[in-house]
Order: structure tokens, then sequence, then C-alpha cells
């Protein structure tokens, strides 16, 4: 929008864009421009142009979806310079790593960045899915076309790659962590019935780990999973706008049906809303649109960009403070004692030690039954649950709805037992896996033969 | 709030044809759809199938692991192996060093109140399998004993020979 103007004067046309045209989107004048900024930048053209109060409280979201998108530009960023400095041989790994934090300047801080961005996404990207099932958002609320489940299904998708982001991430820097994480890892998918042998074949690139496994991490790391995940993404968010924006204004535009309020008579009618199929009795979502509505420019972009200085600040400042570790360099001789996964992974590590199960002569492999079985299940019932789930639309985008009352206390019974393993992991589980009070001092390592 | 499907307007045209000619159009649409899906499909197996190594450089399973007097008696882990070799007198016998949970390293721990013998046992550091010194799981969740390998002597040096790809009996034994 460069103004074309002509002074007076001379009399020659000028076409000089101001600073002012080139931010008019993002701090517009009026209700006018802030539609029309959504409409015509391309940053911002897959927002809404109106949003709902409700949907940009803190209380309902908690932005914890936005701060895992930002968690993963974040990794994407570091994750690419990192490359720069990075070389995926087994010879050569674990030396780049040692350059990346010593002699590279800030490399010391974009490793950390990039390794807590993936410690705190973890963490976000779990939360999030915790906040999007005790609000019921994985529910259709009453609008044309809508498929929140198959958000929900995506969501999981989602959650998946960013545990395998995590997984063939730590591996890279081939310490000792690295080493016995893929060795457990490896030996787990072996566990599968079936295809379990040609499975491992297939992710060590042989019988042994060496430089063909770490090849193979490295290039699903950098390229195929943050692929899918982006892919996700893009479809999480589409998904998003199609089916009405987040749950709680499917439960807004309900109360206020209830209310039989009258539809405005002088509303216009999107094309996007006609071919979803609504009628112009049904069409406007919200009735009483201005009062439960503001302009996403500036409110929704405001807050946005609060939240992601925010997780910026939060994950530099905790990269700063702690840095990140690197174990001794990978050694196939030698299992570090105890030797435990990352945090988001010892729920497992302590289901496989627990479920080995004899039955008379015949035993199974805890690696199956706590590595796969138990891991498949959950997932499975987190596929199933918009299936299983019952409830009316009025308990869609609501928290803790008393409609939800058992799926809810069944999933939080879930997560705690997931969390209880995790400390119990952490905590009270020291050399030989023994179970330590966290009062009880560890005893001396007994000499190795 | 219902659903308004408009249904595609399924042909007049398509009827008004003759049997013959829709049954060769059919045809024509199947085999131009295998040939897409072949075009397609067929590059994805191929990139998969190239991710299944042909050759693989790793080392033998079958390996000298020094002479009769390296080994003193009782146990002697070779560790870039992962073995623990056992010598009682003139007879020897080999087990493997790999957790049967999920692969870790099995460390020998000295037994302090330990009988002749019977003086030491396997741990395992990652979900804490324990073992008999003859390699019997008795804790943990280490699903099997930990396998036993055979031994022979080399006939040009008279080394020690380790073959991991046979797995012997709990008893066998090499007498020299």
């Amino acid at each position: 929008m460069a103004t074309t103007e002509t002074k007076p004067g001379n009399g020659k046309k000028i076409n000089l864009p101001s600073a002012e045209d080139l931010t008019w989107s993002w701090s517009p004048r009026s209700e006018r421009e802030s539609g029309d900024a959504i409409v015509t930048n391309f940053f911002l053209h897959w927002f809404p142009a109106k949003i709902s109060k409700r949907s940009i409280a803190t209380s309902y979201s908690f932005w914890l979806g936005t701060i895992s998108a930002i968690l993963f530009l974040i990794l994407i960023l570091t994750g690419v310079i990192l490359m720069f400095f990075y070389v995926p041989s087994v010879e050569r790994a674990y030396q780049s790593v040692k350059d990346i934090e010593y002699a590279i300047s800030f490399g010391r801080y974009l490793r950390a960045l990039h390794r807590i961005a993936a410690h705190l996404m973890v963490a976000v990207v779990f939360l999030h899915m915790v906040r999007v099932f005790l609000t019921g958002a994985y529910k259709n609320g009453l609008f044309a076309r809508q498929n929140r489940p198959l958000n929900w299904w995506i969501g999981l998708a989602m959650l998946l790659s960013t545990l395998l982001l995590s997984f063939t991430g730590y591996l890279l820097p081939w310490d000792q962590l690295a080493y016995w994480a893929i060795t457990v890892g490896t030996n787990i998918a072996k566990a599968a019935p079936l295809v379990g042998e040609q499975l491992r074949f297939f992710l060590l690139g042989g019988h042994e780990i060496g430089q063909n496994t770490l090849i193979r991490f490295y290039v699903l790391h950098c390229f195929f999973i943050p692929a899918f995940l982006t892919m996700l993404f893009l479809w999480h968010m589409w998904r998003i706008r199609k089916d009405g924006g987040l749950a709680c204004d499917d439960n807004l535009a309900l109360n206020q049906k209830a209310q039989d309020a009258k539809p405005a008579t002088s509303k216009t009618y999107s094309l996007l809303g006609i071919t979803s199929g609504r009628t112009a009795h049904v069409e406007a979502a919200l009735v009483d649109e201005d009062k439960h509505q503001v302009s996403s420019v500036p409110n929704l972009l405001k807050r946005l960009l609060i939240v992601g200085l925010l997780t910026f600040a939060v994950s530099s400042l905790f990269a700063v403070l702690l840095g990140s570790p690197l174990e001794e360099a990978a050694n196939p001789f030698v299992t570090p004692n105890p030797a435990k996964a990352p945090w988001y992974f010892l729920w497992l590590q302590e289901l496989v030690t627990i479920t080995t199960i004899h039955i008379g002569k015949f035993t199974v492999n805890g690696a199956f039954i706590g590595g796969i079985l138990v891991p498949g299940i959950l997932l499975l019932w987190g596929i199933a649950q918009p299936l299983l789930d019952r409830s009316s639309a009025a308990a869609t985008g609501v928290w803790f709805h008393p409609e939800r009352k058992i799926h809810n206390a069944v999933f939080i019974a879930v997560c705690a037992l997931v969390i209880v393993l995790t400390v119990v992991g952490t905590y009270l589980r020291g050399p030989y896996w023994h179970f330590f009070w966290p009062w009880e001092a560890w005893p001396v390592h007994p000499p190795r033969f | 709030m219902s659903k308004s499907e408009i249904k595609p307007e399924t042909g007049g045209e398509r009827k008004a044809e003759s049997g013959e000619s829709s049954g060769r159009r059919r045809f024509l649409g199947t085999a131009g759809a295998a040939a897409v899906a072949a075009a397609f499909g067929i590059p994805v197996i191929m990139s998969v199938r190239s991710c299944v190594p042909n050759v693989l450089y790793e080392e033998p399973q079958r390996f000298k692991i020094g002479g009769l007097d390296k080994f003193t008696d009782g146990p002697t882990f070779i560790a870039d192996k992962r073995l623990f070799v056992f010598r009682d007198k003139n007879t020897f016998h080999c087990i493997g060093a790999t957790c049967t949970h999920l692969g870790c390293t099995v460390q020998l721990v000295r037994l302090k109140s330990g009988e002749p013998g019977n003086d030491y046992e396997f741990q395992c550091p990652c979900h804490g399998s324990k073992y008999h010194a003859d390699g019997v799981n008795y804790a943990g969740p280490a699903p099997r004993p930990l396998p036993y390998f055979k031994i022979e002597i080399a006939p040009d040096d008279g080394q020690l020979v380790v073959d991991m790809s046979q797995i012997a009996d709990r008893g066998w034994r090499l007498t020299v």
C-alpha cells in the first residue's frame, strides 16, 4: 500500500513507502483495516479475522499449542545452524559436538537452546494434550463439517513425532547416553511380534550399532521426522480453522443459541460459510458477535508476540543456566551404571523393568509388554477416545465438564501413573536399577571386573 | 443443523453409452490408475528396499581371543567382544555379556559371602536383571539365561577361537 502523493509545488509523483505503509497491517487504525490486514498480509492470512475473547484467554488454553509451535520453530532454527558443525560420523560425531560446546562462538548456547527447547517441547506438547482432553476439545460441537476427532488424531501423531524427534536427537552426540539408548530402543523394537528382527535390522542398518545406524538416525532427525511434523502441524492448524476455532467457541455458540437471540439482519455471509452448508438462519456461529469477539489484529497478534517472546526468553534462560550435558564418548564395552533414559522416557524404562512375566517355565519379556504392548494399548485407547466419548456437544470446550467426569478421571489416573513411574525412575533408582529412597546413599560402585 | 450434501449428478451420459463402450472405458480407467499407482508406488518400494543393506562391513562372528596362557583361573572379561571367558584349570567356557532383556552389558559383581565356585554373579545396570554365575537369570526383567558360546583351539597358532554364531548348552565345556 505505497502511498502515491502529489507534492504541492514541484508536481512530481513520489513513490516511497513510509514505515506506516509497511506496518499498517500490524497496527490497524480501524476495524476495516484490521480485517483487511488478515486478508492482505502473507503472515497473517491463516488467522481468522475475528477471534472470541474466550479462546485467547490464557485460562482456557494456556497457549500450550502455540508455545509448542514456537518451540518447534526455535528447534528448526537452532537445529539447522547446528547442522553446519555436526558431523554424523561415528569417528567424528562426539568430537564435533565437543567443538560446538568449546570451540564455536556461542555454540554452547545454541546447543543448549536446541536441547532445552526439545525438552520443553515434549513437556508442553504433553500438557497441550492434557488440556485438550480435559476440556473435551476432541469432540465436535454443532457446527457444520467439523472434525475435531481427526484433529485429535493428528495431534497424537504429532506427539509421537515429537517423542521420535527427541529420541533420534539425543542419539546424535554419540556419547554413552546415545549409544545405550539406541541399544535399548532398538532392542525394544526387536521385541515387536513377527517383524521385530527385521525392524531392528532396518533401524540399525545392520546387526550392530555403527555408522549405518548413526546416519540413519541423523537423516530421520534432520529431515524425515521434522518434515512429517511440519506437514502435520499445517494440517492441525488448518483443521482448527475448519472446525471453527478452539472448542470453547463451540460452547459459546451453543449457549448463545440456547438463549435464542435473534440473528443480525444486516450480516453478510462469506462464500466459505455458504459452501460449508450453513443456512442464513444458523449462519452466525456467534449470534452476539460484537459482545464476544475482538479483531485478531491486534488482539491475537499481541498475545502471540508476548507468548513467543516469553517462550524464547524462558528457553534462553534455561539454556544459559543449565547448559547441556555431554556424557563420555560412546563405549560399547561399558554400560553406565545406572543407565538412565531422559526423563520423558523413564516411565517406559521403569515399565520395561517391571513387566517381565514368568508363567511357569514360559517368560514374556518386559521389552514386549512394557515397551510395545502397554504403549500400544495406551495409543489405541487415545485413538479410540473420541469414539468412546458419548457425552453431548455441551461438554465440548469446557474444563472438567460433569458429563465427562469418568473420562477425565480415567485420563488423569493414567497420566498420574505415568508421572509416578517417571518419578520412581528419576529419583528412586540407583546403580543396577536397585530401588533407593532419595535420602539413602547409593553404594560405592563395586569395582568393575 | 443438517449437513446439506449436494450429490454429484449421476450420469445420463454414461447410461446412454453402449455396454461394450463403458466396459472398455472402465478397463482403460483401471489400467490407467494402476499405471499411475505403479509409477509412484514402485519407486517408493525401491527406496525402502534400498535401506535394507545387502553388504555389511561388520566384524566376523568367529574370532581369536588369545592363547591359553592369557587366561587365569576364573573369569576374564573380553571388552571389545562383550564376553566372559572362564577358566577352571584345563576347562574353558564362554558366556556372552549381553543382557537378554534389552542388550546392555552385564557386569560381574563379586559377592561378599560367596562360597568357592559361587562367589560372583552378573548384574545389568539398565533394568536390574541378575544372573547366577552359570548365567541363569534369577531376578529382574531378563527373560532368558545368558548365552554360552563354543570355543575351539585354532589349529594354526593354538589360540582360543570363539564362535558367537553357535550357541552352546549350559553344560558345554572345552577341555584342553
